[in-house]
């Protein structure tokens, strides 16, 4: 069944699974995803550039985090990119587990998938 | 950070004001109007590619009524020039009761005109209201 996977599926799910699985044991080690150019926008905050992007991901305010993946959907784009939309859960130190959402966007440079847009958001509900 | 609003997400908000728009308001056939004619639409994991399949999916959608309620949009650019949104809301059908969801739009300008070449929709099964 593996074979018949489109390349992009395989390309974004296997993405994911490193990236939050570096996030979640050592989130400095990140940089390796992102290039100059890519844009990182936590919770409505836009970040721009590798450098920048490490630094707010680094300086979150928890010690622990474990992100759980509910649902991954993965799709190719015009120029050759992927898209990646991933729906979960996450818990932070002994805060209440939380709902997520984030896409990503894969551009192939240089013979290496990088990520060069990250949007993230909780799952919370503003009333009012 | 205040201040004038980058094109992006000039284009962005419009785009996602015009969508749910039809979507809610109309008989959703329109809607195939939004999207490029290879466009890739992902509906809860099934997929659908192209204008007029896209269009059959989402006028066929089993309900009467339909009304989104947007939380949050996030809008980016990319390095292709195309504009890539993250939505996030509460949509309620009929008369069930209402529920998150979240969708994804990458839109890119051709034809002097932006089309969405990539939409994602999920419903939210994790969500907490504040």
């Amino acid at each position: 069944m593996g074979d018949q996977t489109p390349l992009w599926e395989q390309i974004g799910s296997s993405f994911v699974q490193h990236y939050y699985q570096m996030f979640d044991s050592d989130r400095s080690q990140l940089g390796s995803i992102y290039i100059d150019a890519s844009c990182l926008t936590w919770e409505g905050q836009p970040c721009q550039g590798k450098r920048a992007i490490v630094e707010k991901l680094t300086s979150l305010p928890f010690t622990k985090i474990a992100h759980s993946i509910t649902a991954q959907d993965h799709q190719p784009t015009p120029d050759n990119c992927i898209l990646s939309m991933v729906v979960g859960q996450l818990k932070a130190d002994d805060d209440h587990i939380i709902g997520f959402h984030q896409c990503f966007i894969l551009k192939n440079i240089n013979d290496a998938w990088v990520c060069t847009n990250d949007m993230f958001r909780l799952a919370v509900h503003n009333f009012g | 950070m205040a201040g004038e609003k980058e094109i992006w997400q000039k284009i962005g908000e419009g785009f996602v004001q015009e969508y749910y728009n039809q979507f809610d308001n109309t008989n959703r056939m329109g809607l195939g109007n939004l999207y490029s004619a290879d466009a890739c639409l992902t509906w809860e994991g099934s997929p659908f590619q192209g204008k007029e399949a896209i269009t059959g999916k989402l006028v066929n959608l089993p309900f009467k009524r339909i009304k989104h309620i947007i939380t949050k949009q996030d809008f980016q650019p990319t390095i292709d020039s195309c504009i890539l949104i993250m939505v996030f809301g509460q949509l309620q059908v009929d008369d069930d009761r209402p529920m998150a969801f979240h969708q994804v739009f990458m839109l890119k300008s051709q034809n002097c005109a932006w089309a969405c070449t990539n939409d994602v929709f999920r419903l939210g099964v994790h969500n907490i209201a504040v």
